[in-house]
């Protein structure tokens, strides 16, 4: 992809998670107090509830694209070798897919998942 | 001088970032920037693994109370609460920075380029740029004292 529009990516992310992580963290201190927001039967709750869990689910890709791309920008500012520039984008996508991986799994197991260990 | 030497004379890398040589508002917030965003992404990694205890950790299979309490019980402590907040405050100044960065790259914060002179201030930089970086500060530390309220008051 060029890198005008990995800048756009960075930026629509930005936007995209200004936004969700300010819902998180209403969620987490303003609408709840905090202890009740961290207690398991409210996750619970919220993971089961199929709109906070696609939301949280947007989340985790939002922030870890914007996250791993941010990295990959500040790493090709230090060195602009084409070598370097291949293995730092690699190095991205594999990151942003082994981490979304396993969030989502998280998301997934707590949904669908069997009864409570 | 080869053009090699040259390069590499010229090539600092992050002492670059580290310098605050000649640094203004501006290049604070460009360090700051990137320094916050690295912190934040290592929490979000680090928050990625003590979520996944909900459902029992890297090897649970559905929802776990027990490896939920915990993980609780390692992180929900003063500590714990201290690190929240510093995220807090980092996460308040990154996003409100970001949109700063955001307006400057659309030329929304940003003067028209003229001719450099004597004291040789950036022209280019717009008073919005200051205002905002400032905000992002103040913005910052007052979210800081939200999360404070919030983990050691019981607010919210």
């Amino acid at each position: 992809m060029k890198e005008s529009r990995l800048m756009l990516v960075q930026y629509a992310t930005a936007v995209a998670a200004v936004a969700l992580v300010s819902i998180h963290l209403v969620m987490q201190g303003v609408i709840y107090p905090y202890a009740t927001a961290i207690s398991y039967n409210n996750i619970l709750s919220i993971y089961k509830n199929g709109f906070y869990a696609i939301f949280l689910e947007a989340l985790l890709v939002v922030v870890l694209v914007h996250g791993f791309n941010g990295v990959r920008i500040i790493l090709n500012e230090f060195r602009q070798t084409k070598p370097w520039a291949i293995w730092v984008d690699a190095g991205t996508v594999l990151a942003i897919i082994v981490t979304v991986a396993y969030g989502t799994r998280t998301v997934i197991l707590a949904v669908f998942g069997g009864a409570p260990a | 001088m080869a053009v090699g030497e040259e390069k590499a004379k010229n090539r600092r890398g992050i002492r670059a970032w580290l310098s605050p040589y000649h640094y203004n508002a501006e290049r604070w917030a460009y360090f700051f920037q990137r320094v916050t965003g690295v912190a934040i992404l290592l929490y979000v990694l680090g928050h990625l693994g003590d979520t996944s205890f909900f459902v029992g950790g890297p090897t649970g299979t559905g929802p776990s109370p027990s490896a939920w309490a915990f993980i609780g019980s390692i992180f929900e402590n003063s500590f714990g609460h201290l690190i929240l907040i510093l995220v807090v405050l980092v996460l308040f100044f990154h996003g409100v920075n970001g949109v700063r960065l955001i307006l400057a790259e659309l030329g929304v914060i940003l003067r028209k380029p003229s001719a450099i002179e004597y004291p040789y201030k950036p022209k280019g930089l717009g008073f919005g740029q200051k205002v905002l970086i400032y905000a992002a500060v103040a913005i910052a530390v007052a979210a800081a004292v939200w999360a404070f309220l919030v983990l050691f008051e019981g607010m919210g």
